[in-house]
């Protein structure tokens, strides 16, 4: 995952001179009375959200950008949505570098960047405790009313949900990855999602594969499980059939060489059809340790001119090799949604894939051919789907992404988390001794007593907190957006709400000190 | 003509806001903290004297009780003289720029100026403080080299922190002063 910052000229600084009407008079109104409980503040501030039917929602993940990959993206284009529908959005994640503070995104989606320990792979230190004076900081100042919080692999998710608790508010949380049960590390980290997601009010998987592995893992009720896909951006994945070769028939592969992506099958694969089939080739894009097998498979058969490997690629360069080809090809062993394939049809190619994990929910069978995953299964619908192509009988790039750009949509993404919000905002909140009880029956003696003893001091710590520094002290921070959101009103008019133009956009000029 | 009004700082302690118009251009204003308490220095007096008592009474060293009058001799000289600001004076003046002061509690005074052609606007801004996160008023400096963007941001009323209420005041008068004179 590199690094990469990219700042935009083009989003300028919302400064309060020309933005924010300040009026003191609306801010007495909001605060809540000198000796009012977090939980009944909270709880008032909610009901105030729930009459206009919006929400205000705080999304806590150690990923974000500047980090690339698919949780950050999936957590800035939904917030995206869920600002264009009317409701707040202030995302939590940890400093990057020099990017501590507070900073500002494309349509008043506010970021902060609290300084907390990154200890590895760019995921906090879990202490259970430090990060609480920060995150009820900006949960009572945001006036927060659901905590969303994503990516088991993130300790400050797990964190979140755990404070929230202890604050009151009502907690999703996102699972975006398939979990093995067999070694150590996933066995600690399945412990970890069932103390935390124990009393989380609602949990939502990419796929019903991965729901089932989520419902597994933390002996969760499949009720309160939803399946939300993840979407792609049918805009940056456009077909272009000029750039194809057709005097031959080009099958593109994108994927991790890596074991679990069945690259042991692609290497049995390209000998077999490439002797049937003198005019097929294979562009090959991704790295991996599997490398190797795949350049063995064509040192031995001479394919150097038709087995082109073009190594690890950026996601923005991905479109220009996949409109290359005519096939996709996917061999994956498992998968929990596959994005490739979507991205791969949408491209307008013929797609042929193996049937495992939750590949089969993910397109119609119209546009997908699938396969057992074993090499003969796959040598046979990669010929079925050529002869197609010879005879001209598959439909125009065209059709095809006509026909994909409808199915995973960020907005569809966006209507559907909002109703997992109103649900989840209308469950209670369970009060302390209820929550004990909850983790010793649910979590095992062992585990169960520990983290309610971790509860109870969690609880203790807010106890603190709110006598060194009460809640009437902080100032509630003025809406960039949301029902009462100052950043559309006369600025962001001018500026196009396409949310591809000016993605991670930053207002680099907020320069704070810590 | 002065008004004084009660605002608090975001330790909730009261401080006071004072403006002073001289003229539509030129505007003052002052934020006092509280005093230096007498009960404050007393039981910081006395806890220094206490622990050097039992130092005295375990080494039986008579330079342990003279060195811990001269620490808090000392320690009291600097708190006073760098550490405790009494008030905080922001002087406005259309056309020609902005005056920033504050007066230690020894009556020490320090005081800088910035010209109006340096300063591209007055804000409000919010930071990360020790373990929480508040609004501050900062004036935005312009970059030598790129006149459209902002090169470096002073902070104001830094001792004294006031919250959002008392900031916005003293922003929506600024900015008056300061829209003032883009006009004219």
């Amino acid at each position: 995952m590199g690094q990469r910052r990219r700042t935009d000229v083009r989003s300028r600084v919302p400064c309060p001179s020309d933005t924010q009407p300040f009026s003191p008079h609306t801010h007495s109104s909001t605060e809540t009375p000198p000796d009012t409980h977090t939980r009944s503040s909270s709880m008032s501030g909610c009901h105030g959200y729930l009459q206009s039917r919006k929400h205000s929602i705080c999304m806590v993940s150690d990923f974000f950008y500047p980090n690339m990959g698919g949780v950050e993206s999936h957590i800035y284009q939904l917030s995206q949505c869920l600002i264009e529908k009317g409701h707040k959005v202030v995302i939590a994640t940890h400093a990057y570098g020099h990017r501590r503070g507070v900073r500002y995104l494309t349509n008043g989606l506010k970021v902060y960047y609290l300084p907390l320990q990154v200890m590895y792979n760019q995921s906090t230190a879990t202490t259970c405790f430090h990060s609480l004076p920060l995150l009820r900081c900006v949960f009572l100042r945001e006036r927060i009313t659901v905590v969303h919080a994503h990516s088991s692999f993130s300790a400050m998710a797990h964190d979140a949900l755990f404070h929230a608790k202890t604050m009151g508010l009502n907690t999703v949380f996102t699972d975006h990855s398939l979990f093995g049960f067999a070694d150590l590390s996933s066995v600690l980290t399945n412990k970890l999602l069932t103390v935390t997601l124990c009393d989380t009010n609602h949990i939502v998987c990419v796929s019903y594969t991965s729901k089932e592995n989520t419902v597994l893992r933390a002996a969760l009720d499949p009720d309160i499980v939803s399946v939300i896909p993840n979407a792609v951006d049918p805009t940056d994945f456009t077909p272009d059939p000029s750039c194809r070769d057709e005097s031959k028939i080009t099958v593109v592969v994108v994927s991790r060489l890596v074991y679990r992506k069945g690259i042991d099958l692609l290497g049995g694969i390209i000998p077999e059809l490439c002797a049937k089939h003198p005019d097929l080739c294979f562009l090959i894009g991704g790295e991996g340790p599997k490398r190797l097998v795949l350049e063995e498979v064509r040192e031995k058969y001479q394919l150097h001119d038709r087995v082109r490997l073009l190594g690890a690629l950026d996601h923005k360069d991905v479109r220009d090799v996949l409109v290359q080809g005519h096939i996709f090809l996917n061999t994956s062993l498992t998968e929990a949604f596959c994005m490739a394939i979507v991205e791969g049809a949408s491209c307008g190619l013929q797609v042929v894939s193996t049937r495992v994990g939750g590949i089969p929910e993910v397109l119609p069978d119209e546009l997908v051919t699938l396969c057992e995953p074993t090499v003969s299964s796959l040598c046979v619908g990669l010929e079925k789907v050529i002869a197609k192509q010879r005879a001209g009988e598959v439909p125009s790039p065209a059709s095809i992404h006509r026909q994909v750009q409808t199915l995973y949509t960020w907005r569809n993404v966006a209507e559907r988390t909002e109703k997992v919000y109103d649900h989840a905002c209308g469950q209670p909140v369970l009060p302390l001794p209820t929550r004990l009880r909850r983790l010793r029956s649910h979590c095992g003696a062992v585990a169960g007593s520990i983290f309610s003893f971790v509860a109870v001091i969690d609880f203790l710590f807010l106890l603190l907190l709110q006598w060194l520094w009460p809640d009437d002290l902080m100032d509630v921070a003025l809406d960039a957006t949301g029902p009462a959101g100052h950043y559309q009103q006369g600025f962001g008019k001018e500026e196009s709400k396409d949310l591809n133009a000016a993605r991670c956009a930053v207002a680099d000029t907020r320069q704070l000190k810590c | 003509m002065a008004e004084n009004e009660e605002f608090t700082d975001i330790r909730g302690k009261p401080i006071k806001l004072s403006c002073q118009d001289y003229s539509p251009f030129c505007r003052e204003f002052t934020v006092s903290s509280a005093k230096l308490s007498l009960v404050r220095v007393m039981v910081f007096t006395c806890i220094v004297w206490l622990l050097a008592y039992a130092a005295f009474y375990l080494t039986q060293n008579t330079a342990v009780l003279s060195s811990a009058i001269f620490v808090t001799l000392c320690g009291m000289l600097l708190h006073v003289h760098f550490m405790k600001v009494d008030h905080e004076t922001l002087l406005v003046v259309g056309s020609l720029g902005v005056q920033l002061s504050s007066t230690y509690a020894s009556g020490r005074e320090s005081t800088s100026f910035i010209e109006m052609s340096r300063i591209k606007d007055i804000v409000i801004n919010e930071a990360i403080y020790m373990q929480t996160i508040i609004y501050y008023l900062c004036i935005l400096l312009k970059d030598p080299a790129e006149p459209e963007g902002v090169g470096s941001v002073v902070p104001l009323f830094q001792s004294s922190k006031p919250r959002l209420n008392c900031l916005v005041r003293v922003y929506k008068s600024c900015q008056e002063i300061l829209g003032q004179t883009e006009r004219s």
